[in-house]
């Protein structure tokens, strides 16, 4: 707490405290809940990396987080544990949705200026709003709540998740969202062109360069050089891609850019300088080359995810697939990846231990569109789907099951 | 309305040239290009009462003192290029109606407009005025001079087809195939009913139910005599079929009817349907397109032009009327580059034409006993650096460049910098 | 044990595969039995010239001779010219990518941000033998910002530029001002509610830009403690020292005169874009030495092509232009119609513009009105190897660019 009192005066992160102690319900009294199904991938491997799978296993939830996992499980935490067993189906992280502004546009772009990068999209949030049931409907488990890309300079976005009746912010500030697309270039204001985006970000990295003083929001843009904060930049046709990929280097930092439509004209720039992209939703009547994105992203080593909306993630992954991209990588895009491009590895994308409780139960594959999705659970708490009572017999078995 | 097609009908049904010229010309060249037969260098043209008497090699003709003599002996002469297809020098092309078979374009053409003096100026000696390609059924076009104070003054030759369309403007294509069978389906059941009326009187009257003397007295409708004799395929029909997709339905409608098909560009996807077309057709004035291939973006250039030379069917060029493709040059020099020979190119805005408009014994080419329409160039009639200088139209001259005010205009404006911006062509008279 | 073994596999092939790349590059190619119309000087007959390492090693007549293992291309019946250069090119057709609207003066705001090399207008111009474009910001602001010059072929702007602030743009005329209005009160929600809306706003608005640099020129000279002045001013400061050369666009009679006006007021010099009246005010041109960039001369009211922002564009204009002696280009501009840059020559030609001066106005003359001569716009030993292999003379309209060269790499599309 005093560590945060601290830093009220430049980011008022207090609020965020607040906020977060308010928002989340106390689960200190609540009992631990035993997860079990005959495979749990606890996380998937990213490039060379194989996923980390266990068989005929289970996850030890304690505070809507994973307590232990597997082998690690003390006897006695599992002897009082409620046990919810998932028998054949397969258990894996939720999905992350790295960027979304949840249908409330409106909310978070701030429409007179373009250029307002401190303001914080958490601010925007409604615990309560409607679309935050669809979420785990689609295997969704937390998201990044981006500013709109209406603004050059949106603002900082919070990592938010779902919850049993109202969502809630796991951290309030994640990432600072940029955009260069269309969008962001309104006739109302400034700027209208591309040129005129690229030249306001410009000029405003280098004052918050060299100026000696500087206001809240070139403070923004000074954690983004020194590499605190993530920058997402939105960023479709080559222009855009071109316009942020040398903004950034630059001024030193290695964004991720969403949309990026046209990533394969500049995919060497973005497999050399570390840039990670959000694809928006594949769409199965696209162009070949379009559908093959997501391989050539995974061949040139570039990180990826999807963003959209929820309902299209996972079938977008299993389009890629079919056009030609790895299995581990799709399953990755969907979880892990995600979580890493927001700077969120630590607390979602994986089932490590002291990671949110957030999964989801599939009966079969991920990618098998035809597989049943059986739950999702987030922080602990089955917000979808159904949660199978399980016999306490089975757990010695689960004790000799490992990796 | 009726009258004037009437009127038309009965001056002009045959061939009927008022003869413009003087009794005796002759052209002195450098080179003539007849177009049917072999170029000839040094040679002179002859026409008498505006019809050519003689070509021949300047050494082997004596020129009659009473010639008005046209000196082009460091020039190019050639016969004026014929248009099969056009829909300019109107006022409105384009009834809003969709089925108007009884319109005549003669009700149209105002011979003071600009398009027929530019027509003059790129050497044009033969326009066959059609309705624009928007109306379903258009109505019946003329062939025409480029030159005249009336539209009787102009005409070559009437009753010379009915201007059809497949064009869908705003509406599907489907629709527009639609509505055109039914067009027809209703004129044939219209002359059905006629015919079958007809032949219930005269039974009647072989049985004694309507007396002897009574005649058979009704007539075909006056608004749809035309659609009528189509039908009959005593008219021809000049049918534009915008694009490929409309040309296997073409194709269909010209079992049954008598038709001259006007292309649009956009051909490559009916490649292997082209073969099929019997007769030559018309070309739209815009030769080259470009299409993007919607996977890999690769942009291609096709020339429909080339296409039909590739299915060895003939074909007429058309000449837009303004733009680069306004000139002929610029349309012979589109051909060249794709591939096709000059003199191909030459031909398709001469002799294919003529023949298409059933006038290929008067005009096209430089033969006796043809029409006296001759254009004099300053050079090589593919070259952008070539110019029009006199254009003979039965035997008598009809333009000089060394006269166009419009020309004078364009040239000559830096001299005098502060003159009125704009002229209008009818105060300059002809 | 198997791992040492692939890698000096591995190494040996990438080696391999550098010599390749290297002598790829070093390859001599010689194009032979070629017409060529080297740009600037007259005709080559059964010429040869030879090419490496993207520059051209000789060019000239029998004397030339191929070097041992060179490539021989034989250009028998064709035509070499230099690459063609279009002095002013439209990268798109959308206005709004080509303007930053919210200010009418905004100069610098740079054009090259907004090139995408993929454009299908890039490859387009290349397959009609254009090699290098100056591209300058849109005409719907006062002043537009910063041109450049590029090639038309390249993966990434970068490596595609020549000269990347080669000109600033200031435009005359009434496109700065359509479709603004005056504050009337009420809510202003709308940008055009600032901006000029006559031609006598267009004017002040250029007047007090060049006003507020030379105040700051002064300034600079004086105080040194002084705030730097704006990126723009700065700009400005460029064009009145005769760092940086203005383009001002202008087409009709009187804009011309008002830009040659502005410009002696400020004492800076410019170069007269668009121009299509410049047969009216000849003399003026002439007398200042201004040189014009001729839009689209194939525009004529002969033809109905659209006559632009008042002007009366005529045939004429180009025999005036070379009777003056005033220096000229002929570009595609901002003329909706323009025809391919070749088929603008052309139609020069057709005009009365003799054949040489007519390709001169599309290769030297405009390398050398963008400072790069040394580089492009002609053909001779030690320039680069940008040139276009056509099927006729390039001025017949029968003419196709067979293949067109960037660098010494055949860049065209085969049709």
């Amino acid at each position: 707490m005093q560590i945060l009192m601290k830093r009220r005066t430049t980011g008022a992160l207090l609020f965020t405290a607040l906020c977060t102690a308010h928002l989340c319900p106390t689960q200190l009294s609540a009992q631990d809940v035993l997860v079990q199904a005959s495979k749990i991938v606890v996380a998937y491997g990213e490039g060379s990396t194989a996923a980390t799978v266990l068989t005929d296993s289970a996850l030890l939830l304690r505070d809507g987080k994973i307590a232990f996992v597997g082998a690690d499980i003390p006897a006695e935490a599992r002897r009082a544990a409620r046990v919810v067993d998932y028998g054949k189906a397969t258990i894996s992280p939720g999905f992350v949705l790295a960027a979304t502004t949840l249908g409330r546009d409106a909310d978070l772009a701030e429409g007179a200026l373009a250029f307002t990068p401190d303001l914080r999209a958490a601010e925007a949030f409604d615990p309560w709003q409607k679309e935050l049931a669809q979420l785990a409907t689609a295997g969704v488990t937390s998201f990044g709540l981006a500013p709109s890309p209406r603004n050059v300079a949106g603002g900082i976005g919070a990592l938010a998740k779902a919850g049993k009746k109202q969502g809630r912010i796991e951290t309030a500030e994640a990432f600072v969202g940029f955009s260069l697309t269309r969008a962001a270039r309104s006739q109302e204001r400034m700027p209208t062109s591309l040129m005129g985006a690229l030249e306001m970000l410009r000029d405003s990295f280098k004052t918050a360069r060299v100026g000696v003083q500087v206001g809240p929001d070139l403070a923004v843009l000074r954690q983004v050089m020194s590499g605190q904060r993530r920058a997402l930049i939105h960023a479709d046709t080559f222009a855009e891609l071109n316009g942020a990929l040398d903004l950034a280097k630059n001024f030193n930092f290695a964004p991720v850019i969403i949309g990026a439509r046209d990533a394969d004209k500049v995919m060497a720039k973005l497999a050399e300088r570390g840039v990670g992209v959000v694809l928006a939703p594949l769409n199965p009547k696209a162009r070949i080359a379009d559908l093959e994105l997501p391989k050539k992203l995974a061949k040139a080593g570039v990180p990826f995810c999807f963003a959209g909306r929820p309902d299209q993630l996972r079938f977008s992954a299993a389009l890629a697939v079919r056009y030609g991209l790895d299995r581990n990588v799709a399953n990755a895009a969907l979880t892990r990846t995600p979580a890493n491009l927001i700077g969120a590895l630590t607390t979602v994308g994986s089932l490590r231990q002291g990671c949110g409780a957030d999964f989801v139960v599939f009966e079969g594959d991920l990618l098998d569109l035809g597989s049943r999705h059986v739950a999702t659970w987030v922080d602990g708490e089955n917000l979808h789907g159904e949660s199978p009572a399980g016999a306490k017999t089975s757990q010695t078995t689960n004790s000799a099951g490992g990796r | 309305m009726n009258h004037s097609l009437l009127r038309i009908a009965i001056v002009c049904t045959t061939i009927a040239i008022p003869a413009l010229g003087q009794d005796l010309v002759a052209i002195k060249a450098k080179t003539i290009h007849t177009i049917t037969g072999p170029s000839i260098q040094d040679g002179v043209i002859l026409l008498q009462n505006g019809r050519i008497k003689t070509i021949a090699k300047a050494s082997d003709v004596e020129i009659p003192w009473s010639a008005t003599v046209i000196d082009a002996s460091d020039k190019i002469v050639m016969p004026t290029w014929v248009l099969a297809h056009s829909s300019g020098g109107m006022r409105g092309s384009n009834e809003s109606m969709q089925n108007v078979p009884w319109l005549t374009v003669a009700d149209a053409i105002d011979p003071a407009s600009t398009y027929f003096e530019g027509m003059l100026r790129n050497g044009v000696g033969t326009v066959h005025v059609l309705p624009g390609n928007n109306t379903l059924l258009a109505g019946s076009g003329l062939v025409v001079r480029p030159f005249g104070r009336t539209v009787e003054d102009m005409t070559v030759a009437a009753n010379t087809g009915m201007k059809m369309s497949l064009l869908a403007r705003g509406g599907s294509r489907l629709q527009k195939i639609r509505e055109m069978r039914r067009a027809i389906a209703e004129i044939r059941e219209y002359l059905a009913n006629f015919h079958r009326e007809k032949a219930e009187f005269e039974k009647e009257q072989a049985a004694g139910a309507i007396p002897e003397d009574k005649k058979w007295e009704k007539e075909i409708d006056r608004k749809k005599q035309a659609a009528v004799d189509l039908i009959e395929k005593k008219l021809k029909g000049w049918l534009y079929v915008p694009s490929f997709a409309e040309l296997d339905e073409a194709l269909r409608m010209g079992k049954d009817l008598d038709l001259n098909f006007v292309l649009g560009a956009n051909l490559d996807e009916a490649m292997p349907l082209l073969t099929k077309l019997k007769a030559a057709v018309v070309l739209d004035d815009a030769l080259e397109y470009f299409e993007t291939d919607p996977e890999t973006r690769k942009e291609k250039q096709y020339c429909s032009a080339k296409m039909l030379a590739d299915a060895g069917v003939p074909f007429a060029l058309s000449l837009a009327s303004s733009g680069p493709s306004s000139y002929p040059w610029w349309q012979f020099g589109t051909c060249v580059r794709n591939g096709i020979s000059r003199q191909q190119a030459l031909e398709a805005l001469t002799m294919v034409p003529a023949k298409m408009l059933g006038l290929s014994d008067q005009i096209g080419s430089l033969e006796v006993g043809k029409l006296g329409n001759i254009q004099i160039l300053t050079g090589d009639p593919l070259q952008a650096t070539t110019w029009v200088d006199t254009v003979v139209l039965e035997g008598a001259v009809v333009y000089e460049r060394s006269k166009d005010p419009r020309l004078k205009y364009l040239f000559e404006a830096a001299k005098k910098a502060d003159e009125p911006k704009a002229t209008s062509k009818k105060d300059e008279g002809k | 044990m198997t791992r040492p073994i692939v890698q000096v596999l591995l190494q040996a092939s990438v080696t391999l595969l550098l010599t390749a790349l290297a002598t790829a590059q070093q390859e001599v190619t010689a194009y032979t039995n070629a017409h060529i119309l080297p740009g600037g000087k007259p005709t080559i007959s059964n010429a040869t010239m030879v090419v490496s390492g993207g520059k051209i090693l000789a060019l000239g007549g029998a004397d030339v001779k191929v070097p041992d293992g060179a490539k021989v291309i034989d250009c028998k019946g064709m035509t070499i010219t230099p690459g063609l250069i279009d002095a002013s090119f439209q990268s798109s057709n959308n206005q709004q990518d080509l303007n930053e609207q919210s200010e009418e003066v905004t100069p610098h705001l740079r054009i090259l941000d907004n090139i995408d090399p993929e454009d299908p207008l890039f490859r387009r111009a290349r397959n009609n033998g254009v090699t290098a474009v100056h591209i300058m910001p849109g005409t719907r602001n006062v002043i537009g910002g910063l041109g450049c010059v590029i090639k038309t072929y390249g993966s990434d702007p970068k490596s595609m530029v020549i000269k990347a602030d080669a000109s600033m743009r200031i435009v005359m005329g009434a496109e700065p001002s359509n479709g603004n209005r005056a504050i009337r009160g009420g809510r202003v929600n709308s940008m055009y509610y600032r901006r000029p809306t006559s031609r006598m706003g267009v004017i002040w608005s250029v007047r007090r830009a060049f006003y507020d640099a030379k105040e700051a020129l002064t300034k600079t000279q004086g105080a040194p403690g002084d705030a730097p002045p704006s990126p723009g001013t700065q700009i400005m400061m460029q064009v009145l020292q005769g760092k940086l050369t203005a383009v001002t666009t202008a087409r009709s009679e009187q804009d011309l005169r008002t830009a040659l006006r502005i410009a002696e007021e400020f004492g800076y010099e410019t170069v007269i874009d668009e121009a299509q009246d410049a047969y009216m005010v000849a003399d003026e041109l002439a007398k200042k030495n201004a040189v014009v960039m001729l839009g689209a001369p194939s525009a004529e009211t002969i033809s109905g092509s659209a006559a632009q922002d008042g002007s009366a564009p005529r045939s004429g204009t180009v025999a005036v232009l070379a009777s003056k002696g005033i220096r000229f280009v002929i570009t595609t501009g901002t003329n909706p119609s323009a025809l391919p840059l070749i088929r603008e020559a052309m139609f020069a030609h057709r005009f009365g513009l003799g054949p040489q001066l007519a390709l001169d106005a599309i290769t030297i003359e405009p390398a050398k009105l963008l400072g790069l001569d040394d580089r492009i716009g002609s053909l001779a030993t030690g320039k680069d190897a940008d040139f276009v292999i056509w099927s006729h003379n390039p001025l017949d309209p029968a003419a196709v660019a067979v293949s067109v060269h960037i660098n010494g790499m055949s860049v065209s599309q085969p049709r």
